[in-house]
């Protein structure tokens, strides 16, 4: 990069990238295919306890137990009374123990002897709904009703249209499924300070409330996420199981390993709200969107639910939503990947399909009609040309259910916002050894943060990646925001740019006196710092040694020229319909995306893919399910909770949207799981005449929309 | 999982003992060959043995040999990838080689074994969960008749609806398999048709007649007659990695353009593995095309009993034995 | 490690019959029984260490070796102590590397290599496991020096959290260990027993087949 005269960072022309904007290994790759990256679940301290917690395995119970019974087993080290006597939600916790060994932690888990007397509940939206149906909340069953538009003219909007279409559609509820649990691993010995490895989504959240509980100075406790496995929006703070752990560390004086089990993840660390949509749509002749009704009704457990807009993307002329939660015994939603969005999508999408399927138009340019924003035009005409739609036979009219197979094309499209924030401090340093690095104290859940958080240095410094150390996942290092929204990116990666540019131009001038020229005159580039005035180069290390002993630092914070806001995606999904059985095979997926500016096209399009499977497991084969009379979890497995496979994947194509050429980083983690499910669900009404209005899409359900049930 | 013993007899007579005394017969010793049934069942608190007899260090008991008379005789601790892998066994019996191929995952079937597959514990979710006495755990109820049915039978169903989870069961009693069971009494063959049992006849807490104190020492399976066919089709709901919704085994002799002679086992719908004899009646004799399979399709279901929420079972497996025999007779 | 087929002291007739049948059978490769030219894949069972012929019990805690990358470890554990928990709890020290996911064999994150077949750690009794080739993800490769297949998931972006990772990796590598050009379809069946949340699969898939054809 060169110095000009200039005022502040940038990200430069595109054609100058030489990291930026290309593919990138990501820097921790090395260390997770060997095992050998550390997560809170692998840490290991001397004297260390392993906690289990006890949940209700009912949705309203009143719990009896023995803490005494369990303290006295050999090598129970803690054990808590959460105080908790009758629970109101299946999983909620009620106590917590700690011993040597896992097997003790299970036995002293079993000792406690929990009774449980079963109360009255509600687990489903029509057990809520009924007259007489216990109250879950103190103010009944159905939270704050919010409505926006005018129901009359909405309806009114309807007359004499080309098609109106009634339908009800609903999603389940759903689990974030993160490979690794919840939980922290906390390293206090007894002392005035503390370490808390915690899987974490943001590193900042944790060391006031583990603070708290271990009963310590906020300064006191570190937390440290130098690796974590899946978040997906359920992962934000301490959490019950994070305070348990410092709380059972406290009492025993020694580290505590508290990592949630299998079924206390499912049942206990969140969910994506149900919904339940009440939809009448009408459309015009000429394929505009004339008008929309919709009732939602939303499953959030014993809270709200996410917010699930309506119209969803596409121009509607007149509309009128009305929403409301139903709440039920069970665990609180939590954010998950786009909260709100997938379940609106797949509403909305299954509608605008409904709709130009009854005026006998084709679904893509109803699609393109209704859409405002000019990326949608180019996006959905890529991704229909890249998914075989321009030559595919049925497009006004679904296929024939008969055959061995019927192959049929569905699409749907996101939006996300994904801005940032000024909120992130990023400190460079370079030694006078010649080592650079960057430090920042967030988290990368897999979104390749740590890579950027390097890749953007080198690349000013005009180094390769590897000459680049990044320190993340620390609270000692500068401040960054947790990882939700998808604000990371736009937040943090300006941050370290600026830090870097800083770092350069300091560097610069401070080359610039020792070889007697201009700050302007040095460059960064292949390695090298060269004096663009007289040619004379140096190799970075050769320059490096010109720094005092002390070496040079530079902090950088946000830029908000850096960043963008405001993400557009299409995608477009074909699958193959067995009509004899409803088996569903996904053969392939496609998704055009725009980003801004690709910080790192490789995990860029892993991103990319990665949300497209996720819809497609979730549009598949998710769901939870309780016995509504027995009030119990039925499927808190993977084996009954079913999680695509490799055998489910079919071709997947993550596409860049380079016609998007924003000089701006913005982050792309939630837009790309929103519509793949929607398009499938269309796909499959396409191939056969099949409308599944449910999620997920299994084949009884096929069956059953074929008249074979 | 609580605490227990682990002997490891080298010897079979040494096994029987252990499995012969008081404990043992009221069930606090159990078997352990591959666990890959028995440690999820111990981890759910399900079961918990005071000790188990772990048979893999008795030699003799995992063989894939040749009887008399052309018999094949599995031994009980062939674990699944063997099964699979045979290429002598995909020649002459592949119903089974498929059947050990769509069994869970690479990794389960590498330590699992036939005696295990043919032994395990059903699926349904009740019996899996500790916190639902159903009948199977010596309760006074099956859950799933008035619950969440999806997974559970729709043929010969009553007082349990559990389905029998193996895919070799269905394909053995195809090959028509039989059981060689040793105790310390001694030896009994039993076959594999018989050896699976019905809630309705049977106790309802056992899905098969293997006995305390016995141990499933080996299968054997005829020579196959001249112009069998075999295969096993199973459809799963995630098709990485599940039990089947409803399965297909067909075993058929055809000669001459005709069939001569049909068996059509379905899995997945019954408590046991299901002999569809109206399905085989509707084969034997006719010519192998569509409107034959049509029939014999609709003969399988005849009878179906769908619960709350299995009904679609019922076009699925009628679907799942057009396709598969379609596919058999291509 | 040779094997040796016992003579069973059991005086059962037909499993004499049986013996003599095979021993007349001709040629017996190692491991295996040549029976009307089909070759069997039987594998006789290990032997436990130290056994006697009325076989040993095992309760309480116990002190076992395991032979884990090459490498003998000794280690305290019970009976009931799995291998993933004695890999992740038990060794020192730890082998982190075979993660802990569903503890039920849903998953494969705990995928290890029992003598060369993949298998899930968590349903393995770590007392079952002496006497067997042991190896686990860090025995395939480290940062500085990674298999073929570890440096094909890095460079191909074959982990994203990176927490199925190792599962995948080793279920992946097992079926290249028998078939070092098995197709996509082998290869996505070695694997259909792993579960990936952040949904690499597509980069999984081409990070073996490029190990696969020979490529990197």
């Amino acid at each position: 990069m060169s110095s000009q005269k200039e005022t502040g960072p940038s990200w430069g022309p595109r054609a100058a990238h030489t990291l930026l904007n290309k593919d990138v290994p990501r820097v921790d790759g090395p260390a997770k295919v060997s095992g050998r990256a550390v997560y809170a679940h692998d840490v290991r301290l001397p004297g260390m306890l392993f906690a289990r917690v006890l949940c209700s395995p009912y949705p309203v119970a009143t719990v009896e137990f023995d803490l005494e019974a369990a303290k006295k087993l050999p090598g129970v080290g803690a054990a808590l009374d959460m105080g908790v006597k009758s629970v109101r939600w299946l999983g909620q916790p009620v106590a917590a123990v700690a011993a040597d060994t896992p097997e003790r932690a299970d036995d002293a888990l079993r000792a406690l002897n929990a009774k449980w007397t079963p109360g009255k509940w509600v687990v489903t939206r029509e057990q809520s709904l009924a007259e007489g149906a216990p109250a879950v909340g103190k103010n009944g069953n159905r939270g704050r009703e919010n409505s926006q538009g005018d129901r009359a003219e909405t309806e009114a909007a309807m007359q004499g249209a080309a098609g109106v279409v009634e339908a009800v559609y609903t999603v389940p509820v759903q689990h974030h499924a993160c490979l690794e649990t919840h939980g922290v691993t906390v390293d206090y010995r007894g002392g005035d300070e503390a370490k808390v490895y915690a899987s974490t989504q943001s590193t900042f959240a944790i060391p006031e409330g583990a603070a708290r509980a271990l009963g310590l100075k906020a300064e006191s406790v570190e937390s440290i996420v130098e690796y974590m496995g899946g978040g997906f929006g359920s992962k934000f703070d301490l959490g019950f199981e994070g305070q348990l752990a410092c709380q059972l560390s406290k009492q025993a004086g020694k580290p505590v390993h508290l990592l949630l089990t299998r079924a206390a993840e499912f049942t206990s660390a969140g969910n994506r709200a149900a919904a339940h949509f009440v939809m009448k749509g009408a459309i015009g002749a000429d394929g505009k969107l004339l008008a929309l009704l919709s009732d939602i009704e939303k499953g959030g457990g014993v809270g709200e639910g996410a917010r699930m807009p309506q119209p969803y993307i596409y121009e509607v002329e007149k509309s009128w939503t009305k929403s409301v939660g139903v709440l039920t015994n069970t665990d609180s939603s939590r954010a998950m990947r786009a909260p709100g969005h997938p379940q609106s999508s797949f509403a909305m999408e299954s509608i605008v399909d409904e709709l130009a399927y009854k005026a006998g138009l084709d679904p893509l340019e109803v699609r393109k009609k209704n859409l405002k924003h000019e990326a949608y035009q180019r996006q959905l005409t890529r991704v229909a040309q890249e998914i075989g739609w321009p030559a595919h036979p049925n497009k006004t009219a679904p296929g024939k259910a008969e055959g061995r197979w019927c192959t049929g094309i569905g699409f749907g499209v996101s939006v996300w916002g994904a801005g940032g924030r000024a909120e992130c401090q990023v400190d460079v340093r370079i030694g006078r050894d010649g080592s650079v690095s960057s430090a920042v104290g967030s988290q990368d859940l897999g979104t390749g943060v740590r890579t950027y958080v390097a890749t953007i240095v080198a690349e000013e410094l005009g180094l390769p990646v590897t000459a680049v150390t990044a320190r993340i996942g620390s609270s000692r290092l500068g401040q960054a925001n947790g990882s939700g929204g998808s604000t990371t990116t736009a937040s943090l990666a300006p941050a370290v740019k600026s830090a870097a540019w800083n770092a350069r131009t300091k560097f610069a001038e401070h080359l610039a006196q020792a070889l007697g020229t201009e700050a302007t005159n040095i460059h960064f580039a292949g390695g090298q710092v060269e004096d663009k005035k007289n040619g004379k180069k140096l190799a970075f290390a050769q320059a490096c040694a010109l720094l005092p002993q002390e070496g040079l630092s530079a902090r950088g914070e946000w830029v908000k020229e850096l960043a963008g806001n405001g993400i557009h995606g299409a995608q477009a999904a074909k699958v193959r319909v067995d009509p004899l059985t409803g088996q569903v095979e996904v053969l392939k997926m496609v998704c055009l995306q725009d980003s801004g500016l690709p910080l790192n096209r490789l995990t860029l399009r892993s991103q990319i893919a990665g949300g497209m499977v996720q819809a497609l497991s979730y549009g598949l084969l998710e769901e939870r399910v309780i016995d509504p009379d027995l009030g119990i979890a039925l499927n808190a497995n993977f084996e009954d909770y079913k999680i695509a496979g490799s055998m489910e994947i079919g071709e997947i194509v993550a596409l860049i949207d380079d016609d998007d050429q924003r000089e701006q980083a913005i982050g792309v983690a939630e837009a790309t799981c929103i519509p793949g499910h929607s398009a499938i669900a269309n796909a499959i009404f396409n191939a056969c005449g099949a409308r599944v209005r449910d999620l997920p899409l299994t084949p009884d359900k096929v069956l059953a929309a074929l008249g074979r049930t | 999982m609580k605490a227990f013993k682990l002997h490891n007899p080298s010897e079979l007579e040494a096994a029987l003992a252990l499995l012969d005394t008081p404990e043992a017969r009221a069930g606090k010793t159990r078997i352990l060959a591959g666990g890959q049934d028995l440690l999820t069942e111990m981890k759910e608190h399900l079961a918990e043995p005071d000790a188990l007899v772990n048979l893999k260090h008795i030699p003799g008991l995992d063989g894939i040999a040749a009887g008399g008379a052309g018999e094949i005789v599995l031994g009980a601790l062939c674990t699944l990838t063997a099964l699979e892998e045979h290429a002598d066994l995909g020649k002459r019996l592949p119903a089974l080689t498929q059947a050990a191929a769509s069994i869970a995952s690479a990794q389960i079937r590498s330590q699992g074994t036939l005696g295990g597959n043919l032994n395990q514990r059903p699926r349904c979710w009740y019996y899996r969960s500790e916190h639902a006495p159903c009948l199977k755990k010596g309760g006074k109820e099956c859950y799933s008749y008035g619950g969440m049915s999806k997974y559970n039978a729709i043929l010969g169903g009553g007082p349990s609806y559990i389905v029998h989870p193996s895919d070799l069961a269905p394909a053995l009693v195809a090959l028509g398999a039989s059981a060689e069971l040793v105790s310390k009494k001694g030896a009994r063959t039993v076959a594999l048709e018989k050896y699976f049992t019905l809630p309705s006849e049977s106790d309802v807490t056992r899905e098969t007649v293997l006995q305390p104190g016995e141990i499933l020492r080996s299968v054997r399976i005829p020579a196959p007659k001249a112009n069998t066919r075999s295969s096993y089709l199973k459809f799963r709901e995630k098709g990485s990695f599940d039990f089947a919704l409803a399965s297909v085994a067909l075993a058929l002799v055809i000669d001459g353009g005709t069939i001569r002679e049909a068996r059509v086992i379905l899995g997945g719908v019954a408590p046991i593995p299901w002999r569809a004899k109206g399905a085989e009646a509707a084969l034997t004799g006719q010519a192998p095309n569509r409107a034959t399979f049509e029939k014999a399709a609709v003969e399988a279901v005849r009878g179906a009993e769908p619960l709350a929420h299995n009904a679609y079972k019922v076009p699925l497996t009628k679907g799942l034995v057009i396709r598969a025999l379609e596919e058999l007779c291509a | 490690m040779a094997r040796i087929r016992r003579m069973s002291n059991t005086s059962d007739p037909e499993a004499l019959s049986r013996r003599r049948f095979l021993r007349g059978a001709g040629g017996v490769a190692a491991g295996g029984v040549l029976v009307h030219g089909m070759l069997s894949a039987a594998e006789p069972a290990a032997r436990a260490p130290g056994a006697s012929s009325a076989g040993e019990t095992l309760e309480g805690e116990i002190e076992i070796e395991l032979s884990i990358n090459g490498e003998t470890r000794k280690l305290k554990c019970e009976p009931r102590t799995t291998l993933l928990s004695a890999l992740r709890h038990r060794c020192d020290p730890a082998l982190t590397g075979t993660k802990e996911v569903c503890d039920r064999g849903n998953c494969g994150a705990c995928t290890v290599h029992v003598d060369g077949k993949p298998a899930l750690a968590c349903l393995l009794l770590a007392a079952d496991m002496r006497g067997k080739k042991l190896r686990t993800i860090e025995g395939l490769g480290s940062p500085d020096k990674l298999n073929a297949l570890q440096q094909s998931f890095w460079t191909h972006d074959g982990q994203m959290c990176g927490f199925c990772t190792p599962g995948f990796v080793m279920a992946i590598q097992a079926c290249l260990d028998k078939k070092p050009k098995a197709s996509l379809d082998e290869i996505k069946r070695s694997c259909a027993g792993n579960v990936c949340r952040c949904g690499t699969y597509p980069a999984v898939f081409e990070a073996a087949l490029a190990v696969a054809r020979g490529g990197k």
